[in-house]
């Protein structure tokens, strides 16, 4: 199984081109080693044949036949010309001189030959001589030459080492591309095994790690973090349909109670009434609670990202206060605003007031009746910041990071008006915007900061 | 008043929506036309004579943007409401940019429909350039920005002034709350909060209060009218 998908796989597929391609490359390079190795060995042997025919030829021409005869008498007989072949004839092919028995039969033409002679001892099978064929002026026939057998083993040693290193390389580097490939395969076949469990099972399974550090632990370890944060929007996804069916239903159930009860009962015009005019108050508590959650939905989708433009949050602050100046004045809270004469930051202004309209809504709601609400905008470090300070309950310090998850709500303010999702579209908002939200403590109080990004001049 | 003003054209594809609309526009007075797809309003809108075209955003055939665009491009005048499914701003400012007049998001309720109507067919009218606005004993100057009842100025910011300024404009019309955060704060969404209530409670106190009569009534469930007492 493993082997078969080592096989197939494309790792190993190249290791096999890479493996071609660098074998083809090492022959080649041998094959130059072995030509050049074995004719220079032979070009060398052929040069002192050729310099020895001629010495000899000389010699004849000098002191004569018999005076040649001699001279390779004595070469014989010298052990520094051991390996040397040497044989003078007459005309008639009879031997004058020389340690060859008798004319190789197949030497016929003047210039290279090469041939077997029967040995001349027990020591050697049929030595190959390499030798030269000269014709004396007198008719007489000289062979000078070498006894070839150690280079042309020389050579076939080069030969069987170029063939056995080509050889090893291949097996080496094939051993070598199938392990990194069942590596990499098993890797991968660990991680697709995973991922067919979570596809059959859940989201709980993790691709193990080896502990190497290395580029498929890295791999895997990005997969599950992947994996968890995919787990994690699972997680929200399902506590918000949770809470989206609990806040659905509970109207919803109201609104079908009083129905099925009206439906029941005798037709009298003032209690149908209000029990209608109830009735459309709840769904459309109910059609709001879906516009918000379709609103979310929309900004977290980067659907409005077009519309981003210089902003100047003074403005925008200047409308979100006046909007909500008389509510404040009816909950005796003082609504104050402050700040930089000019802020400016880049995103969209009706999605920007909405965020901070809510977060000032909440301030009036949820602060302390006949308290304090300041917005300000200002610029601290370039960074244009808008902050909204109540002196109000505030928000418990682990508390903080939840309010905005949609439909959470404050103990205290559970029973308030509101459906718990003006924080998580103020979130939802901050995320679109790249901008940060900070809830710091006002003591007594909350302070809301939100840190837009300047636009770039 | 010609008969060709109480006449409306209801575009909608979903045969029940469009029976309520007919019903509850047919109930306060209108003659009613329904279209059921875009062929058909571009038909019936191209003949002419309507007061107040209403258009759903999606039709089976033509889209209705398209739809808007055409009876435009056609020479029909007469005021069209927009009124989609869909809520999103860039949605509503693309049906605006083709020619529609207002823009209701669905579901809604009727009255603000008929509010919405009603204040669409009061454009087509012909609209006289007064300086000075009187309902009752209230007067609005429109130059100097000053209003005052029996003579007695009431002081109001600018922004309670344009308030005031609307509803006066719609007299003995209803005005709903999302009506109000169009036109006055020109904001189009929805606060989950009653500000408007508040921010017409503190108009009325200045202009109702210790005076003979109530000019701003509330209207249960939708918005505000202001009327004077026959």
């Amino acid at each position: 199984m493993l082997l078969a998908k080592t096989l197939t796989s494309s790792t190993f597929k190249l290791a096999l081109i890479a493996i071609g391609t660098f074998g083809l490359i090492v022959s080649g390079i041998l094959s130059y080693v072995y030509l050049s190795t074995s004719s220079y060995v032979r070009g060398r042997s052929d040069r002192a044949i050729k310099s020895e025919c001629s010495d000899l030829l000389a010699a004849n021409d000098r002191i004569g036949r018999d005076g040649l005869a001699a001279l390779i008498k004595q070469r014989v007989a010298d052990g520094n010309w051991a390996d040397h072949v040497y044989l003078l004839v007459d005309p008639s092919l009879a031997p004058l001189a020389g340690n060859l028995q008798a004319w190789p039969s197949t030497v016929t033409t003047e210039g290279w030959t090469e041939f077997r002679v029967p040995p001349s001892s027990a020591r050697m099978d049929q030595p190959l001589i390499r030798a030269m064929l000269e014709r004396l002026p007198n008719g007489d026939r000289l062979l000078v030459g070498r006894d070839i057998g150690d280079l042309d083993s020389f050579a076939r040693q080069i030969k069987m080492a170029v063939f056995l290193s080509v050889v090893l390389i291949f097996s080496l580097a094939g051993v070598a591309s199938i392990l990194i490939t069942r590596r990499t395969v098993g890797r991968i076949e660990s991680i697709n095994t995973t991922s067919r469990a979570i596809m059959l099972s859940g989201l709980d399974k993790r691709i193990p790690l080896r502990g190497s550090r290395d580029e498929w632990d890295r791999v895997a370890e990005n997969l599950n973090l992947m994996l968890d944060r995919i787990e994690m929007l699972m997680s929200e996804v399902k506590q918000v349909s949770d809470n989206v069916a609990h806040d659905l239903r509970t109207p919803l159930t109201r609104m079908r109670g009083r129905l099925e009860k009206a439906y029941h009962a005798q037709r009298n015009g003032e209690i149908d009434q209000s029990l209608i005019g109830d009735t459309i108050a709840d769904l459309d508590a109910v059609l709001r609670i879906f516009a918000s959650l379709t609103r979310i939905a929309q900004i977290e989708a980067h659907t409005r990202k077009g519309a981003f433009c210089t902003v100047d949050l003074v403005e925008v602050v200047g409308k979100v206060v006046e909007l909500y100046d008389a509510a404040a004045e009816q909950d005796g809270t003082c609504l104050t605003v402050a700040g930089d004469r000019a802020v400016f930051a880049v995103g969209d202004p009706d999605l920007i007031f909405d965020a901070i309209a809510n977060l000032v809504d909440n301030a009036i709601k949820h602060g302390r009746a006949g308290g304090d609400v300041a917005v300000a905008s200002e610029v601290v470090d370039g960074t244009p910041v808008i902050s909204i300070d109540d002196d109000g309950p505030g928000i418990p310090a682990d508390e903080r990071g939840q309010v905005f998850k949609r439909f959470y709500r404050l103990e205290h303010s559970r029973y308030a008006p509101g459906n718990g999702l003006g924080l998580s579209l103020v979130a939802a908002v901050v995320r679109l915007h790249g901008a940060r939200i900070e809830m710091l403590d006002n003591s007594p109080g909350l302070k809301v900061q939100v840190w837009f990004s300047a636009p770039t001049t | 008043m010609t008969g060709g003003h109480h006449r409306i054209l209801v575009v909608e594809d979903d045969p029940e929506t469009a029976g309520q609309l007919a019903d509850s526009l047919a109930s306060n007075g209108y003659q009613v036309d329904v279209a059921a797809n875009g062929s058909e309003a571009l038909s019936r809108g191209i003949a002419g004579g309507y007061a107040v075209i209403t258009i759903d955003r999606m039709l089976p055939d033509i889209d209705g943007i398209a739809v808007m665009r055409r009876l435009r491009d056609g020479g029909v005048a007469a005021p069209m409401l927009i009124i989609s499914a869909l809520g999103e701003v860039d949605d509503r400012v693309r049906g605006l940019r083709a020619g529609g007049d207002d823009y209701l998001v669905k579901p809604f309720s009727f009255v603000e429909l008929l509010a919405r109507v009603e204040a669409l067919g009061r454009r087509s009218d012909t609209v006289v350039k007064e300086t000075v606005l009187r309902v009752g004993d209230l007067a609005m100057d429109l130059v100097s920005r000053t209003a005052s009842r029996g003579g007695k100025d009431i002081w109001l910011l600018p922004r309670e002034f344009q308030l005031l300024e609307y509803l006066v404009r719609n007299e003995g019309r209803i005005v709903s709350r999302a009506m109000l955060l169009q036109h006055v704060w020109d904001l189009h969404f929805d606060p989950t909060t009653n500000i408007i209530e508040v921010y017409v409670g503190r108009v009325r106190r200045k202009v109702d209060g210790q005076q003979a009569y109530p000019l701003i009534h509330t209207v249960r469930g939708i918005g505000y009218c202001l009327r004077a007492p026959r």
